[in-house]
């Protein structure tokens, strides 16, 4: 099965080369492509120069557009699954395997969750989560311990129609819809770490908009979409 | 306000979300901005079922007539939303903008290494 670790990158000079190399010595078996997002910093430059797999938009589209971009090439490169993998750091290659072997059972999508088999914190962090959660519960009746992560994996099919398609962010609100829709998805335990270098772009603003415009979106808009 | 106004907002309010969610499914709007909609139907809608809340705020103004309220409320809204749609239009032109640039010295960047291609090859010919 061809695997393609799509890592979208904005200004992520300071991890983007720790992350690449760790997967190209230690986890050689999955193909990587870095998606540089407009960075105004010098990841494009260390790409080109450390010579990794990479593709640079001109101009900063965010994180859906960066990561449709990744779609768009693993499905014209013919990869069976599609994962997506922070620049930062966060997320840990050790999980890419369970990952797969869960998606090789028959799943659509396989999400590398922090909490199936981990009690998730009760800070005001996770209360985000949980709400998302809980809209997902209300309009899929899936049981999403982890919606926000961000260690997705993706089948043929879907590539096909995230490469193709609008309002297809890597959000939890797609997630939803997709569910809604007759996508098989289970979470599979994952450990991340934490942000080790520069900052986290969510404050506690960020944060709550962030939040609402999920719940609005899961519960008033994906709610009745059609595939 | 009249119990015919308020019929008629509620029934425009939900009208407007109904074509929202087909242009969504059309895949003919973006999530994000249909969102200012969604968030601007629901206001209306709840101003139309509870009209306290307007006769509230048309009383804290000094405005008598809690429809002239109304008005004043909803084209202050439009202004910001207008407002908010003049910053993304600049964004979108300057993303324009640095796409043409991008791809007019890309371009020409492939046209001189073809050239400098053609120029070594001319040069090896005479042996």
């Amino acid at each position: 099965m061809k695997v393609l670790v799509i890592i979208p990158a904005y200004n992520e000079e300071k991890s983007i080369e720790r992350v690449v190399d760790n997967l190209v010595v230690n986890y050689p078996e999955y193909d990587y492509v870095v998606i540089n997002d407009g960075s105004r910093d010098n990841t494009a430059a260390i790409c080109r120069r450390r010579g990794y797999r990479f593709i640079n938009l001109p101009v900063n589209l965010g994180l859906a557009g960066a990561f449709q971009t990744g779609m768009k090439y693993a499905y014209e490169h013919d990869y069976d699954y599609a994962i997506q993998f922070d620049a930062d750091g966060q997320h840990r290659p050790e999980f890419i395997r369970p990952i797969v072997d869960k998606m090789e059972e028959g799943y659509d999508i396989v999400i590398g969750s922090r909490f199936v088999e981990e009690k998730k914190p009760c800070s005001l962090r996770m209360l985000g989560s949980f709400m998302i959660s809980l809209a997902i519960r209300l309009t899929t009746g899936v049981k999403l311990k982890d919606p926000t992560s961000g260690m997705r994996m993706f089948n043929r099919s879907l590539m096909k129609e995230f490469a193709l398609n609008i309002n297809y962010g890597p959000e939890p609100d797609t997630v939803s819809y997709l569910v809604k829709n007759g996508a098989r998805v289970t979470e599979v335990q994952a450990h991340m770490d934490e942000r080790l270098e520069g900052q986290s772009y969510l404050t506690l603003t960020k944060s709550a908009i962030y939040m609402i415009r999920m719940i609005t979106s899961i519960l008033l808009i994906q709610n009745f979409r059609k595939r | 306000m009249t119990i015919i106004l308020r019929v008629i907002l509620i029934i425009v309010c939900l009208l407007t979300m109904v074509f929202l969610i087909r242009k969504i499914r059309q895949a003919k709007v973006q999530i994000e901005d249909s969102l200012f909609w969604i968030f601007f139907s629901a206001g209306l809608l709840i101003i139309s079922i509870f009209p306290q809340i307007a006769d509230f705020m048309a009383g804290l103004l000094g405005i008598y007539s809690t429809v002239n309220f109304l008005f004043l409320f909803i084209i202050f809204i439009l202004l910001i939303k207008i407002f908010n749609m003049s910053l993304h239009i600049s964004q979108l032109e300057n993303r324009i903008k640095e796409l043409v640039q991008r791809v007019a010295i890309d371009a020409s960047a492939q046209g001189e290494k073809e050239e400098k291609r053609e120029e070594s090859r001319q040069e090896e010919k005479p042996e």
